[in-house]
């Protein structure tokens, strides 16, 4: 192995963000080099979480993957296994009834809740620091979280990873009573964010860490591919659920956000009125859930008996982080040739080099923070 | 000259304040617990958690001392004892009645102050030793920040001393008499406000604790120090903490003035209704970045520190 | 930092953030005391480990050995040997190894006979890497330590094809 030495310029410091941080959300490392306190230059390295899902997944059939898929992005799951069952989906023609397709949804929008209090919590920690006032942000964020976890156990049996979605509907039914959970907790919700809300929004050590920092502008985001509230944030109206709607988003209304400067107060704002839509899709979906069965297939008793035609198709869904897709080549058998996965955090921290410089080193962590990135869905 | 009895009971007050103080890191632990909707320390001595901090002192000193092979090895181990002798000197000019100070000087708050100066060369020591390039960050912020904060700090120190027309802290006790420095209209709400925001960037206290921000530089000038060393820092920043508790509730809150109880015992009370608003503030805020912390001071508290001094002499004056 | 927002509103928000954290001050903690209070589990909540049943009236185990739950598993921790006698098959040994299990309740989706089931156990640690590794008496004896999880095969398959 050869010896890497660090190259710096006469001047620099040349400080490793290393992959053990406290706040570099997961593995990841930033080389910085610093003129006094400001960043002059950053690489970024990544990989250090590298599993081999694309190509494990070559050796595994259809059925027995979206449990896998699951811990790709491990902060939204449901989201990963969505794409993954809506790309076999259309590659093999099967029609998803619609109770399946409102259950898929009002569980994708509760992850998104889920992931966007998580985002919220870590970046009062980035900003705040791990004794004081941020981890109160932090510890507020997950006891409301604890809520919608509480519902996802009552209703699936696990917390977290819970392998609804299958490939022709989803696993689990709703059970009785779920109705006045559903409506309790999205009241608690509502009022516990609305509650954060009004905290951040003008708080003058909130406002002066996170305006004007980490501006990306239109052009930018367009042309690294960035997606979701990175994208929404500055100013670009694109949201998949709108745009390309999958699954029966076309029931229900609800708006986009979208902000104007790009800047991380910009990110924060599209975040927390999502949380609110969500909210609001959530109520729309339990409300009006059709009868009829859960799942288009039979019960799957071999998993090799789904041998989608030859061919090749590619479904993207709007998770919590912008656009997932997934990319199926099937050649006729029951595992799949080749899968890609087109990852959101990957694209979105491509815009580090772009716009950190210039900015001190304590923005270094903001900007991270306000990216939002999750290190199993950059080296999956 | 120093006598027999001042020495002894010079150890007596060592021994209460490092007592005070390991109990003090229950209280924040259990306060700060309560403002985050959990329980603090529990198990240790059910049910209250009282034998924490005794179980975390034995932790620290039974951990091993690390030495990194490359740090300079005489400021290293300096750098600790340092900080700790340096805030806990400031507690011999302090009143802890209404009449016993250890060692009365007429320029008592001269002397506090400038022996409270004394901490930041321990940590730029620590910064500078550890050859760490985190630690060096941190303690070139922290030697900044403390460095520009003395000013308004000493410019709203000097307001109490303005209005009792002494520089003894005995003489500002007794002289607020008729209604405590902090009701005086304009001059005593602000000189207590620029104050607090001083001493909070003196004490590397949230909002202003960038040098030891623990998101983007870990643990800051401590970070290659374990053991009984790293308790030294930790123990010294309570400190002096709590010394700043005190000269706020002994320069704006009347110190040992009240009915019923003994001056003692309201210094006592006062103290920890400080105390626990600093901790108020450490819980519920976010930090500031290091230019925006020098705006802060030299736009904005330094002009105003200025005025309110002028004010201060012009309202004494103007009563004479 | 051009931003415009008035400095009274600043202030106040400065003393908002104040008085939302004292208000926690004066709500139950959320903490639960584990291990002396415990909380509800809900019915469905599927734990840490597996058991393989036998027939309430017959005394007879379920499993029949026909290898559907090891094609499935997407981690490949489970391994069965079947033999026939008697006029059905049975499971001659059953391996589970715990340690690459994702909890994924496929094996129990897939079950003809009901045969394996999760457990609602949370006290499940050991203390050797060897303990596991579940054969198939282990199994037999986990279902009257603890609590079934509410979905077995039949009732997963229920749902999603009800029988007239």
């Amino acid at each position: 192995m050869e010896e890497r030495v660090i190259e710096r310029e006469f001047g620099e410091l040349a400080l490793n963000m290393g992959p053990q941080h406290p706040s570099t959300h997961g593995v990841f490392r930033m080389e910085l080099h610093l003129r006094g306190e400001t960043v002059v230059r950053v690489i970024p390295h990544i990989g250090y979480l590298h599993r081999g899902v694309e190509k494990l997944s070559e050796t595994l059939d259809y059925d027995m993957l979206p449990p896998i898929y699951e811990r790709d992005d491990y902060l939204s799951p449901t989201a990963n296994s969505f794409a993954f069952v809506l790309a076999v989906e259309k590659l093999a023609g099967i029609e998803v009834p619609k109770r399946a397709s409102y259950l898929r949804v009002m569980v994708a929008e509760l992850q998104r809740v889920a992931s966007h209090l998580v985002w919220l919590g870590t970046f009062g920690l980035d900003l705040g620091g791990a004794l004081g006032g941020g981890s109160t942000l932090f510890l507020y964020c997950f006891r409301e979280r604890e809520r919608i976890l509480d519902l996802m156990e009552a209703l699936t049996g696990t917390r977290f990873h819970t392998n609804m979605n299958q490939v022709g509907g989803v696993r689990y039914d709703v059970y009785s009573g779920f109705d006045q959970d559903i409506s309790q907790t999205v009241s608690y919700l509502k009022e516990r964010i609305g509650e954060y809300k009004v905290m951040l929004e003008n708080n003058p050590v909130f406002l002066e860490r996170t305006k004007g920092v980490g501006v990306v502008s239109k052009e930018l985001a367009k042309e690294v591919g960035a997606s979701g509230p990175v994208l929404r944030g500055s100013g670009v109206v694109y949201d998949i659920r709108k745009n390309k709607p999958y699954s029966d988003y076309s029931d229900f209304e609800f708006r986009i956000p979208v902000g104007n400067d790009g800047d991380a107060y910009d990110r924060y704002r599209v975040r927390i009125e999502e949380m609110f839509e969500s909210l609001s899709i959530i109520n729309q979906a339990a409300g009006g859930l059709p009868e009829g069965p859960i799942h288009s297939r039979k019960p799957v008793k071999s998993p090799l008996l789904l041998k989608p035609p030859k061919g090749e198709a590619y479904a993207q869904v709007e998770s919590p982080r912008g656009e997932l897709g997934i990319f199926i080549v099937s050649d006729g058998s029951s595992k799949p040739y080749r899968v890609k996965v087109r990852s959101p955090s990957f694209s979105n921290i491509a815009l580090i080099p772009y716009i950190l410089p210039g900015h001190l080193v304590a923005d270094a962590v903001a900007i991270l923070g306000s990216l939002d990135p999750v290190f199993g869905d950059v080296d999956r | 000259m120093i006598s027999a009895e001042t020495v002894a009971h010079g150890i007596m007050l060592l021994g209460a304040i490092l007592g005070v103080v390991t109990y003090l890191t229950w209280v924040e632990r259990k306060f700060a617990g309560r403002l985050q909707s959990r329980v603090g320390p529990y198990l240790v001595g059910r049910p209250h958690g009282w034998l924490q901090p005794i179980a975390d002192a034995l932790k620290l000193f039974i951990k091993e001392d690390i030495t990194p092979s490359k740090s300079d090895g005489f400021l290293f181990n300096l750098a600790p004892v340092w900080v700790v002798i340096a805030s806990l000197i400031g507690f011999a000019f302090l009143p802890l009645t209404a009449s016993w100070v250890l060692v009365n000087i007429d320029l008592g708050l001269l002397y506090f102050s400038a022996t409270g100066s004394l901490i930041v060369i321990g940590i730029f020591m620590a910064g500078w030793a550890s050859n760490n390039k985190y630690a060096l960050l941190s303690a070139l912020r922290s030697a900044a920040q403390v460095v520009a904060y003395e000013i308004p700090l000493l410019l709203s120190l000097l307001v109490p001393a303005v209005l009792a027309s002494s520089l003894n802290f005995l003489d500002i006790a007794r002289a607020q008499e008729g209604y405590w420095f902090i009701l005086f209209p304009v001059v005593g709400q602000v000189s207590f406000l620029t104050f607090l925001l001083a001493a909070l960037a003196e004490g590397n206290r949230i909002p202003f604790d960038l040098s030891e921000a623990e998101s983007e530089l870990v643990a800051g000038f401590s970070v290659e120090y374990s053991g009984m060393k790293f308790a030294y820092f930790y123990l010294a920043e309570y400190v002096h903490l709590l010394a700043i508790s005190l000269l706020v509730s002994i320069l704006f809150f009347g110190g040992p003035l009240g009915p019923f109880f003994p001056g003692g015992v309201w210094i006592a009370i006062k103290t920890i209704m400080v105390f626990l608003g600093v901790l108020w503030i450490r819980w519920s805020f976010l930090r500031v970045r290091i230019d925006q912390l020098m705006m802060l001071n030299w736009k904005v508290l330094t002009p105003l520190t200025l005025a309110n001094l002028l004010l201060a002499g012009l309202w004494v004056s103007l009563k004479m | 930092m051009a931003y415009k927002v008035s400095k009274v509103r600043l202030a106040k928000y400065t003393l908002l953030a104040f008085w939302f954290t004292l208000r926690n001050l004066f709500r139950k903690p959320v903490t639960v005391q584990y291990p002396m209070v415990k909380r509800p589990i809900p019915d469905r909540w599927r734990g840490g480990t597996f058991a393989l049943t036998t027939d309430k009236e017959t005394g007879e185990e379920n499993c029949i050995g026909c290898k559907l739950c090891e094609k499935i598993c997407p981690s490949g921790v489970i391994d069965v040997e079947m033999e026939k006698h008697d006029g059905r098959g049975w499971a001659k040994s059953f391996v589970l190894d715990l340690q690459g299990c994702l909890q994924c309740e496929l094996c129990v989706q897939v079950c003809p006979t009901d045969a394996i089931v999760m457990l609602q156990g949370m006290e499940t640690p050991v203390t050797r890497r060897e303990d596991f590794i579940l054969d198939k008496n282990k199994l037999m004896m986990n279902e009257n330590i603890f609590r079934a999880a509410w979905a077995t095969g039949l009732k997963l398959q229920d749902l999603h094809e009800p029988k007239k």
